[in-house]
């Protein structure tokens, strides 16, 4: 029963962590840019969320719109005006940008902010229930549901609409996507704001869950590049099958183990992955 | 052709350091070293290789570790400085075989992620290292003053052996072999370059004195934890100075070292809460404004031709 | 690749405007008292930074207010000199030396924290500059034979002892504690002491349970836990982690008899974040506002220095905060004491120094270290903690069972 239950919890946890990842995995995989930023991001979010709830009272399960919306623009606009000067350029020219321009912004949120940790208190929570001896913490599995909902969603829009097949022409060869007439710099740039968006949204659904501050960002960096190494780079299926997958190695990790080895697993699992399997679990399958 | 005498003048300059300096401006003078020595090192797999490499703070961190257990144990420090650096050149040779076969991005995060598992290892595995807590070396028996000069001046030494490796690295086969592979991996092999063996080669000698000047750090600041040595900065710091002075060159490091202290020192000074920001303007313009590192500019200047190097093109 | 005129001379450049950095001290303006205090304003530790900063700059506005500091006839105004250490302990050091030899100051605060402040104690005590660190509590801080740090944090068993006493003989039949901590300097040494603390009481301890710095989930423990069915659950570690433990303990229904956690409750946001599952949360904490000092310094009375708080940053002092105001407070009757700023003589007034203090009884032992408090023990019941030892400033006592 409590195998049954660890894998359960690790699940749960596995589907945020799978939404935590998406967005990072979509720039990386598009733009070969490794986006830095994106713990921030997911940071904003939450914080975003934090407020619609507290001033206006809109359930974070709502506000996924909210924060979408705004780190669209924000991820936007940065492309745009700033990465997209750079971006023929070669990794560690991108790679230390972002980093440069992540130490911006996480000051400024820390400044603006405060590092005092907060957390969305909903007035109606709506707790546990207990289904055959197993605990479901409710309001984990919604977001949890509501996480991989929105990951199919990314994957709808780009298997389907017209501005998807662009992002996957882009990805599979540039100068052909141009040749064909695809503006290039304008889809990075609305690949890069999607990236934000998902880690926006991402960030209003984990609001429910962990204390939201600033100095979160590092540890949800870290979360998005196991994810996307486990799953296999740029593919919206590996970060799913990834973020899954390091949910239940890390449940069964603290059990089997100790606590204390949780995250000792999961990097050491990551090099070897890295080392014999590259391409993650999921291969090269599932870019589309 | 180098030159030599100007760069023994200002060596000896620097070495000559405590004559007019307290131990504040020592202990600058011994981050500096120590920063170059990050920065040379990186610069034989970032800069001629042109891998991007994250794994600066594993070696660092390994170093820093090493020598302080030894230490712990009775081993002499300078033993446990050399040791601490062997410590690393050997981890990196087996590294290196696992992860120098991935390119671009992948390897870039392969020895990202080496440093953080080794960071929880350290964290976690409390019985051998510590953990969290950290742990605490041996105090010198001897004055501050003759401790400021003494870490100040070995640590300088070893940016000089570092900065010769560099020279050695630019003016051999082993060089030429390393800008090959930068330029095409592929290609290389035609000329009759083993790749896989200049590139471990390579990794090595990026990861020799890294751990030794980790272990110097760690008998200098007398106390490391996990979250210190292995931080991510130590890893990112290197690659700013060398892209600040101007990569693949043996100048470049230096200068770039020395100007990322001053930039860190001031910024640090002037600015008590926000400081991280400002060093993140500078970062950003740096990369807009001075792609190719003060090196770069001065050679534009001079209208010299001299092929531009940038890291990392094997992505 | 050539050695350049330009370049050598940029090597020149850099040198010269190193040492300008280094150099240019600014310049000590008379009847100044300039206290240095490496603070963790960034980085992991910065919301205990703020805190600390808080505490110390309510204490030099106090200070000020009237004048200064008065020694031997003159008068000092306080400035406080901050440096950020990022939360990295060597940079603490590194700010310590630079407070002491270029920016000239006559005292030191120590960094936050037992660890930072032991590794920066051996710059204060080779420079000979009274140091008081208002956040460090290990005893192997104080026991280095150092003569220039003092500290006005008791040992952490005088905080699990009470905890243990009074939960033992309660009668509510306690008999097994989970343990589960943070493994980080202070959450681990505290978590060891509460072990010895009830080994020594007959209670049986379960489980001994860590978790690595960054762990954001904690369900896996949690479920074990579950299983044991302690009747105490001690969980330490910071604000953030504490949080996120309580939430999943909730979540997944683990509901000791008694739940205890160090050091987050003793500050207003873990309240806050926590809502209704705060409730009985018990801990200890080295001060609380609930106790009554009648302090000959500069805040007084135990109540006046809550209120002169409140109206400077509308919000209830917590231990943090409380012991960075003391540690200026206590310097500064050390200072009057001595009747100079001279280092060796203030450090020999705060050797001997027997006073009451807002903060309470000062009194420093042959280490440095505090030995005239007794630290509180309190319990959260409907949003505030209320103090349940020591009797002397009683407001209630320990409840049993958890909310959820």
């Amino acid at each position: 029963m409590i195998y049954l239950q660890i894998l359960v919890n690790g699940l749960v946890l596995g589907g945020l962590y799978a939404c935590i990842a998406v967005g990072f995995s979509l720039v990386w995989g598009v733009l070969n840019v490794i986006n830095i930023l994106h713990g921030t991001f997911v940071v904003l979010g939450s914080y975003i969320a934090y407020f619609a709830y507290v001033r206006l009272g809109i359930h974070p399960y709502f506000s996924i719109a909210l924060a979408g919306a705004v780190l669209f623009a924000v991820g936007y606009a940065i492309q745009a005006g700033l990465i997209n000067r750079v971006i023929g350029a070669p990794v560690l020219t991108t790679l230390v940008l972002t980093f440069g321009l992540d130490l911006i912004l996480n000051n400024a949120t820390l400044v603006a902010f405060s590092a005092d940790y907060r957390t969305v208190q909903l007035a109606h929570p709506l707790g546990s229930k207990v289904v055959g001896g197993i605990v479901l913490p409710l309001d984990r599995v919604v977001a949890m549901l509501l996480a991989l909902a929105l990951t199919g969603l990314l994957y709808l829009v780009l298997v389907r609409s017209r501005i998807g097949r662009a992002i996957v022409a882009v990805r599979m060869d540039a100068e052909a996507a141009a040749l064909m007439g695809v503006n290039v710099k304008r889809v990075y740039a609305i690949t890069f704001g999607l990236g934000a968006l998902m880690a926006g949204a991402a960030g209003s659904l984990l609001s429910l869950i962990f204390p939201i501050s600033p100095l979160a960002s590092t540890e949800y960096l870290s979360l998005a590049f196991v994810v996307c190494v486990l799953g296999g780079l740029g593919s919206i299926l590996g970060a799913m099958v990834g973020g899954l997958a390091l949910g239940i190695i890390q449940s069964f990790g603290a059990l089997l183990i100790g606590p204390q080895h949780g995250l000792t697993v999961s990097f050491g699992l990551l090099i070897l992955l890295l080392i014999f399997r590259p391409t993650g679990l999921m291969g090269k399958r599932g870019y589309e | 052709m180098i030159r030599t005498l100007p760069v023994l003048v200002v060596i000896a300059l620097i070495a000559a350091l405590p004559v007019f300096g307290d131990n504040y401006l020592l202990r600058l003078g011994t981050m500096f070293a120590m920063y170059a020595v990050l920065a040379y090192s990186w610069n034989v797999i970032g800069g001629f290789a042109g891998y991007p490499s994250f794994a600066t703070a594993a070696f660092f961190g390994l170093g820093a570790y090493a020598g302080a257990l030894m230490q712990g144990a009775g081993v002499p420090m300078p033993f446990a400085w050399a040791s601490a650096g062997i410590v690393s050149a050997v981890f990196a040779l087996l590294l290196g075989f696992a992860i120098l076969h991935l390119k671009g991005h992948y390897f870039a995060i392969a020895s990202l992620v080496i440093a953080q598992v080794l960071m929880e290892i350290a964290t976690s595995w409390s019985s051998f290292t510590g953990g969290g807590t950290g742990l605490n070396l041996p105090v010198l028996r001897i004055s501050i003053e003759a401790q400021a000069r003494l870490f100040f001046w070995s640590m300088l030494a070893l940016a000089v052996m570092a900065f010769l490796m560099n020279v050695a690295v630019a003016r051999t086969r082993f060089g030429f072999a390393l800008t090959c592979i930068r330029q095409n991996e592929d290609a290389s092999a035609m000329v009759g370059i083993n790749p896989t063996l200049y590139k471990v080669a390579a990794f090595v000698c990026s990861a020799v004195f890294v751990g030794a000047a980790g272990a110097m750090y760690a008998s200098w600041v007398f106390y490391i934890e996990p979250g210190d040595v292995f931080r991510v900065l130590v890893s990112v710091k290197p690659i700013v100075m060398v892209m600040l002075g101007g990569a693949g060159t043996v100048l470049g490091p230096g200068i770039g070292a020395l100007l990322f202290l001053v930039l860190e020192e001031v910024v640090w000074r002037s600015f008590l809460s926000v400081h991280a920001m400002v060093l993140g303007v500078i970062i950003v313009a740096l990369i807009f404004f001075l792609p190719r590192g003060v090196l770069g500019l001065v050679r534009r200047r001079k209208a010299a031709k001299v092929p531009a190097f940038s890291p990392g093109r094997s992505a | 690749m050539a050695f350049t005129k330009g370049s050598s001379r940029l090597w020149g450049l850099g040198l010269g405007l190193v040492m300008a950095a280094a150099v240019s001290t600014a310049s000590t303006a008379q009847e100044v008292i300039r206290i240095g205090a490496p603070l963790p304003l960034t980085g992991p530790l910065s919301p205990e930074g703020v805190k600390q900063q808080r505490g110390y700059n309510l204490w030099a506005k106090a200070a000020n207010a009237k004048g200064g500091i008065t020694a031997g006839g003159k008068t000092y105004k306080v400035e406080i000199v901050y440096v950020d250490y990022e939360s990295n302990t060597p940079r603490a050091v590194q700010s310590a030396e630079r407070l002491i030899t270029s920016d000239k100051v006559n005292f030191l605060f120590s960094p936050f924290g037992s660890g930072a402040a032991k590794a920066a104690s051996s710059v204060s005590e080779r420079y000979r500059i009274p140091t008081i660190a208002a956040t460090a509590s290990s005893v192997e801080v104080y026991d280095q034979g150092y003569k220039y740090l003092f500290g006005t944090f008791t040992p952490n068993d005088t905080l699990t002892n009470p905890l243990a006493d009074i939960v033992s003989k309660s009668g509510q039949n306690v008999k097994t504690i989970a343990i589960y901590a943070r493994n980080d300097l202070f959450p681990r040494a505290i978590a060891k002491e509460m072990e010895k603390s009830a080994k020594a009481r007959g209670i049986e301890v379960v489980s001994f349970d860590e978790y690595a710095i960054g762990t954001m989930d904690h369900a896996s423990a949690l479920t074990l836990m579950l299983q044991r069915k302690p009747d105490w659950v001690f969980g330490t570690g910071y604000i953030n982690d504490l949080i996120l433990m309580r939430r999943q303990m909730a979540d997944l229904g683990v509901k000791p008899k008694v739940l205890t956690m160090i050091a987050g409750p003793a500050y207003q946001e873990f309240i806050d974040a926590t809502g209704p599952l705060a409730q009985n949360i018990s801990s200890a904490a080295w001060w609380h506002p609930a106790v009554a000092y009648n302090g000959t310094d500069i805040f007084g009375k135990t109540a006046d220095y809550v209120a002169a708080f409140q109206a400077e940053y509308k919000s209830v002092p917590d231990y943090a905060e409380a012991s960075a105001s003391a540690a200026g407070a206590i310097l500064q009757m050390a200072i009057a004491k001595a009747g100079t700023i001279d280092p060796e003589k203030v450090r020999d007034a705060l050797a001997s120094l027997d006073v009451t203090t807002f903060y309470g009884p000062v009194r420093f032992g042959p280490t440095g270290q505090i030995v005239s408090l007794e630290p509180p023990a309190f319990q959260i019941q409907d949003g505030k903690a209320k103090v349940f030892y020591p009797a002397a400033v009683k407001q209630t006592d320990l409840q049993f069972g958890i909310a959820r």
